[in-house]
């Protein structure tokens, strides 16, 4: 029975780090130099989830749940900008910032939210059952 | 031998599997739901007709063998329902069937999905309160010997 509350909570964490890379990514969208203070446009970044939680104590457990396999760095998420008078512009007057769109970054969370609210009602479920076999007991 | 025959007498063992499904499903749906957004994946599930199919012939065989509701009850074992050494049951869920995908691959369909969640809860829920309502009785049965 703490088997189905472990694969619920398996689905929050793993829609938590996502939202943590849509908030990242938002909050990066103008982002130009790195923690250094070097030219270096922040590059857009997507949880994979896949099936399945490594973590998981039991080796039943581990086949069930979900699990963010890779948070992917896409290396060409990159736009050209034209602003001849900035720092960081070439010869031609352009300069490389990220390619992140806020709307699309806007549903992504979104998305995640009510996957997130989808584990919470499967975990209250999971308890109602848990609660229910104390119940017996008592 | 005679807490076996008051444990193993009527609704109790049908009962007993009906939450041993429950459980295991509950956990079964929670992974389909843990995975709603998960590229290339199909939700799995057991078939809750073909559970009722086998608790039925379960418990007519008992009926047929002991001419009552008497005596443990003996399920036979399919595709979808194992047995652990112990007796317990084990689901072995499968892929009911594509479906449509959506562009990442994963024909999820959340509605059908809390359903089942709220009607297995149910099932639970019934058979726990059917389960006490018997135990009260046969603490009163016994109450009157003492």
């Amino acid at each position: 029975m703490y088997g189905a509350l472990d694969v619920s909570t398996s689905g929050m964490v793993a829609q938590r780090v996502r939202l943590e890379v849509i908030s990242a990514n938002l909050a990066n969208k103008d982002a130009l130099v790195d923690a250094d203070g070097r030219y270096s446009p922040y590059l857009r970044r997507a949880a994979l989830l896949a099936p399945g939680d490594p973590a998981s104590t039991s080796p039943a457990g581990r086949s069930m749940g979900v699990h963010v396999a890779q948070i992917r760095i896409d290396p060409d998420a990159l736009r050209r900008r034209y602003d001849p008078g900035h720092p960081f512009a070439d010869e031609q007057g352009y300069l490389l910032v990220p390619d992140i769109d806020a709307t699309i970054e806007q549903v992504n969370a979104m998305e995640a939210l009510r996957a997130y609210e989808a584990n919470v009602v499967a975990a209250e479920a999971s308890k109602t059952i848990m609660a229910q076999a104390l119940r017996l007991i008592a | 031998v005679l807490l076996d025959a008051v444990i193993s007498a009527g609704p109790m063992p049908a009962l007993e599997l009906t939450m041993q499904f429950a459980a295991r499903r509950q956990a079964v749906l929670a992974h389909n739901i843990a995975n709603i957004d998960t590229p290339n994946f199909l939700p799995i599930d057991v078939s809750v007709p073909a559970f009722q199919r086998t608790l039925a012939q379960a418990i007519d065989a008992r009926r047929a063998a002991g001419g009552g509701m008497h005596g443990p009850l003996d399920w036979k074992p399919t595709r979808e329902l194992a047995q652990e050494p112990d007796g317990r049951l084990r689901l072995v869920p499968r892929t009911p069937s594509p479906g449509i995908l959506f562009h990442d691959r994963n024909n999820r369909d959340v509605e059908r999905l809390m359903q089942d969640l709220a009607e297995n809860v149910g099932v639970f829920r019934l058979a726990t309160d059917l389960m006490r309502h018997h135990a009260s009785r046969v603490r009163d049965a016994l109450a009157e010997r003492v």
